[in-house]
C-alpha cells in the first residue's frame, strides 16, 4: 500500500523535481512487482519508511515508536484517506469546471481553484449595495408561475432559454452579463433580461429599459450592453442616461414621457413583483433552460448548461 | 598522537552534512584519504600525466621513477626483501585471483580456508574446484569465532597445497595466528596466501618475519586510492608462476609466432597501470608509517572497548566474535534478533550522520551457515574519536528503543 501512495505523491512531485521523479520510478517498479505478484526488490518501502522514521526520531521518540509499530496500519489509513481525498479532489475539479464552484452549483464553500469565491459572489437584496459571498437556498429559486412576457427578449423561438436577472450598477451582474450575451449570441438562445435594481438609486433604470425596449427592441440590446459596461458612478445620473439614449438612436423625449407615465409605473411594479416571485436573493441570478446559476460563473459554465454537459 | 591535527588532514572532517559533522564508521569497507595522498594523486594529473615504463621523455621518466618509488615504499611497508616482489593490482580480489589462476593447482589438491572468508577468497577456489577439481576445505572457528589452530593442524596433510586465509576478518575483526599457521603449513609442504585486506591498514605486517608466501591487500582500506592493490609474493615463487593477464608491458619482445615475458614484477602488470593510484598508495603507506601502528592499535582498542561495553548494555544485541575488544581490531559487528540491521544502519545515517555498513559484508557463507540474516558493522580507524563513539552509542540506544 505504501508503494501506491508513494507512487502517486512522487509522481506529482516529480513534475517539478528530478529527485522525486527517480523515487517515483522506484515506486512504480515496486507497484508493478506487487501487481505481478513478485516481491519488491528495491527496498524502496524500507528506505522511505526509515527516512520518515529518522525524521520523526529527531523530534519525538514516541511518535517514531508508534510510526514504526503501526507502519502497515498507517499506510492503509493514508491509502484510504488518499483515495477519498482524490475522489473529492476530482469531484471538486469537475464541479469547478461544470459549475464554477468546487462544492457544486451555487455552493460557496472554499474552493482551491477559486479561493476568493468570485464565482459565487452576488449583490444581496437589501444589502444596500454591499457585495459578499452568501449561502442561500437556491432550491427556492423557481420560474414556475412567473410571467416573463413583458421583459426584453431576443432570439425568441429558440429551444434554449436564458433568463438574466441582474442589476446595472452591481459588480457581479456586470461581470456575468458579457458571458451571457456572448452565449445567447453564439447559441442563438432566447435571452430574457430582467433588471432588478438592488441599489435603489438605479430604480428608474428599470423604467428606462422598459420604455427603450418598447420604443425599439432592436436598439435596446445595444443600450443594455452599454449600461452594463459604462462607468457605474454615472448611470445614476439621468442626464447621462438621456445622452446615452440619444447616442443609441432613441427618442429621449418620448422615453422620458414613457418613464413618467402611469402605465409604465404599473408595468414596472408588475415586473418587479414577478421577479420577486422567483425567490431571488441576489444578483446576478441566471436561469439557463431552467437550471439556476447564482453569481457570476465562468463562460464555460453557462455554455455547459446549454450543451448539456452537466452529468450530476 | 595528536588526533585533532591528524583529523585536519582528512577533508571529510572539515565538512558538515545536513548541518551535522559526519561520523564515519565504515572504515572496513573504505578508509578516508588524507591530504598528502590526495595531493600525490593530483600532482600526477597536474604535473606529469603520462606513461610510465614506456616513454623516455621527461614526464614519462618522472612517472616511472615515482611508480618505482611507490613500489619501494610498499616493499618497506610490509618488510619485503626484494622490491620486485611487489605486484601492483587493482585490489585484494585481483591479487588472490592472480595466485589462484597461476599456481598450477591440480585435481584433488586441497586449499584450506577459514569459515569467515570474504567472497574474494572463497569464490576463486570454488570456481577452480569446478574447473579442475581442486578441493576447498574450511577450517571451522572456535565457538567464539577465533581461529582453531588445533583443528587446523589436524586438517593439514600432504594433499594441502595452499592455505588461503583471511588475516583479519572483515566480519568480526578477529585475526588468525598467521605465524603459527604458516609454520605448520610449511611443515606440510603447503604454501600460504594471506588475504590482508583488513590487516594491512591496522597492524604491522612483516612478510619476511611471517615467512608468508603470498599476501594480498587493497589500497582503499589503508588511506590509499580506490582501484589500487598489492600482491606480495616470494621472488622465486612469483618467477615460477604462469602469467595471468598478458599484453602490453608484460613482454620483452614479441614476434608473429611468440614472445618473451619480462621478469617480475612487469610480467604481472599488464596494460597501462593506475599511475596516480599507485603513487597515492605509496604516499598512504608513508602516512601510516608516520602515524605508527602502535598508535593505530591503541586508538582502535580504546574506541572498540567503549563501544563494546556500551553495546553490551543494550538488551538483545549480540556482538559477532569474541567479547574481548582487543581481539576484534577496529570492528564491532552486531545484530539484534527481530530487527533488520539495514534499518539500524539507515536510521543511524539519517538521524546522526553515522555511516556504518549493514548486510553480510561479503561473508555470505558464514551468515548462511549460522542462519543469521545480517549484521550492522561499525568499523573504526585511528582518526575516529571518543566523541564520535559517544554519538554512536547515544543514537544506537535511541534507535533500538523505538524499533
Amino acid at each position: 500500500m505504501f508503494c501506491v501512495i508513494a507512487l502517486i505523491i512522487f509522481s506529482i512531485l516529480g513534475v517539478f523535481s528530478a529527485t522525486h521523479r527517480a523515487l517515483a520510478g522506484q515506486a512504480l517498479d515496486c507497484v508493478f512487482r506487487r501487481v505481478t505478484l513478485r516481491p519488491c526488490n528495491t527496498d524502496f518501502k524500507e528506505k522511505m519508511k526509515n527516512k520518515i522514521l529518522a525524521k520523526l526520531l529527531n523530534r519525538s521518540d514516541l511518535a517514531a515508536r508508534l510510526f514504526n509499530k503501526h507502519f502497515e496500519l498507517l499506510s492503509w489509513v493514508f491509502f484510504v484517506l488518499m483515495i477519498t481525498s482524490t475522489f473529492w479532489m476530482v469531484k471538486g475539479g469537475y464541479n469547478f469546471y461544470i459549475y464554477g464552484s468546487c462544492s457544486g452549483l451555487n455552493q460557496s464553500g472554499f474552493c482551491a481553484f477559486d479561493p476568493s469565491g468570485e464565482n459565487n459572489k452576488i449583490t444581496q437584496l437589501n444589502s444596500a449595495g454591499s457585495c459578499s459571498a452568501t449561502q442561500k437556498n437556491e432550491n427556492n429559486l423557481t420560474l414556475s408561475g412567473i410571467n416573463l412576457s413583458g421583459f426584453p427578449k431576443i432570439n425568441t423561438g429558440s429551444k434554449n432559454t436564458i433568463i438574466f436577472i441582474g442589476c446595472y450598477e452591481c459588480d457581479y451582474s456586470r461581470k456575468a452579463y458579457p458571458g451571457i450575451r456572448q452565449l445567447a449570441e453564439k447559441e442563438k438562445a432566447n435571452l430574457i433580461f430582467a433588471h432588478y435594481p438592488v441599489i435603489s438609486n438605479t430604480d428608474y433604470l428599470s423604467d428606462i429599459a422598459y420604455c427603450a425596449y418598447g420604443q425599439n427592441p432592436e436598439k435596446f440590446w445595444a443600450l443594455n450592453d452599454y449600461l452594463f459596461t459604462a462607468d457605474k458612478t454615472k448611470i445614476s445620473d439621468q442626464a447621462f442616461i438621456s445622452q446615452a439614449l440619444v447616442i443609441f438612436g432613441f427618442n429621449a423625449d418620448e422615453i422620458n414621457q414613457c418613464v413618467n407615465s402611469a402605465e409604465t409605473k404599473t408595468a414596472g411594479q408588475k415586473q418587479f413583483q414577478e421577479i420577486k416571485k422567483t425567490g431571488l436573493y441576489g444578483t446576478p441570478t441566471i436561469f439557463i433552460n431552467g437550471q439556476v446559476f447564482v453569481g457570476p460563473k465562468p463562460y464555460r459554465v453557462y455554455r455547459s448548461a446549454i450543451k448539456k454537459f452537466i452529468f450530476f | 598522537m595528536n588526533l585533532e591535527k591528524i583529523r585536519q588532514d582528512f577533508p571529510l572532517f572539515q565538512k558538515l552534512i545536513n548541518g551535522k559533522p559526519p561520523v564515519y564508521f565504515d572504515n572496513a569497507c573504505m578508509s578516508l584519504k588524507p591530504l598528502p595522498v590526495i595531493k600525490a594523486i593530483n600532482e600526477y594529473y597536474y604535473d606529469y600525466p603520462s606513461c610510465g615504463g614506456r616513454s623516455g621523455h621527461k614526464l614519462g621518466e618522472t612517472v616511472t621513477k615515482k611508480v618505482e618509488a611507490a613500489r619501494k615504499k610498499i616493499a618497506e611497508f610490509i618488510g619485503a626483501k626484494h622490491v620486485e616482489e611487489i605486484i601492483f593490482t587493482r585490489n585484494t580480489t585481483e591479487g588472490i585471483n592472480l595466485v589462484a589462476h597461476t599456481l598450477n593447482l591440480k585435481l584433488e589438491d586441497i586449499i584450506l580456508g577459514t569459515d569467515k572468508e570474504h567472497n574474494s577468497n572463497l569464490i576463486p577456489w570454488q570456481i577452480l574446484s569446478k574447473k579442475i577439481g581442486v578441493v576447498h576445505k574450511v577450517v571451522p572457528s572456535k565457538p567464539d569465532n577465533t581461529f582453531d589452530l588445533e583443528k587446523f593442524e589436524s586438517m593439514m596433510n600432504g594433499q594441502v597445497k595452499l592455505v588461503a586465509m583471511v588475516h583479519t576478518s572483515n566480519l568480526d575483526g578477529v585475526s588468525i595466528p598467521a605465524k603459527e599457521i604458516i609454520k605448520i603449513a610449511h611443515k606440510h609442504g603447503a604454501l600460504v596466501l594471506l588475504d590482508a585486506a583488513q590487516s594491512a591498514p591496522h597492524k604491522k605486517i612483516d612478510v619476511t618475519e611471517l615467512d608468508v608466501d603470498f599476501l594480498a591487500f587493497s589500497g582503499h582500506k589503508m588511506l590509499g586510492p580506490t582501484g589500487t592493490g598489492v600482491l606480495y609474493g616470494k621472488k622465486h615463487l612469483l618467477e615460477n608462476l604462469e602469467s595471468f593477464l598478458t599484453g602490453g608491458e608484460t613482454v620483452e619482445y614479441s614476434t608473429y609466432s611468440g614472445h618473451k615475458l619480462l621478469p617480475i614484477p612487469e610480467k604481472f602488470e599488464a596494460g597501462l597501470q593506475d599511475y596516480a593510484g599507485i603513487i597515492g598508495l605509496g604516499e598512504a603507506a608513508e602516512y601510516l608509517k608516520k602515524i605508527g601502528y602502535d598508535n593505530i592499535a591503541e586508538q582502535e582498542y580504546k574506541l572498540n572497548k567503549y563501544l563494546t561495553d556500551e553495546i553490551l548494555k543494550i538488551p538483545k544485541i549480540k556482538i559477532i566474535g569474541p567479547l574481548d575488544s582487543r581481539l576484534r581490531s577496529g570492528i564491532v559487528s552486531f545484530y539484534v534478533e527481530g530487527i533488520d540491521s539495514h534499518q539500524i544502519a539507515i536510521l543511524l545515517d539519517e538521524t546522526a550522520n553515522i555511516m556504518i555498513r549493514s548486510g553480510q559484508h561479503c561473508v555470505h557463507s558464514w551468515f548462511n551457515a549460522k542462519n543469521i540474516k545480517t549484521s550492522a558493522r561499525a568499523s573504526l580507524y585511528f582518526y575516529n574519536t571518543m566523541a564520535e563513539a559517544e554519538i554512536f552509542v547515544t543514537s544506537l540506544n535511541k534507535i533500538i528503543k523505538i524499533l
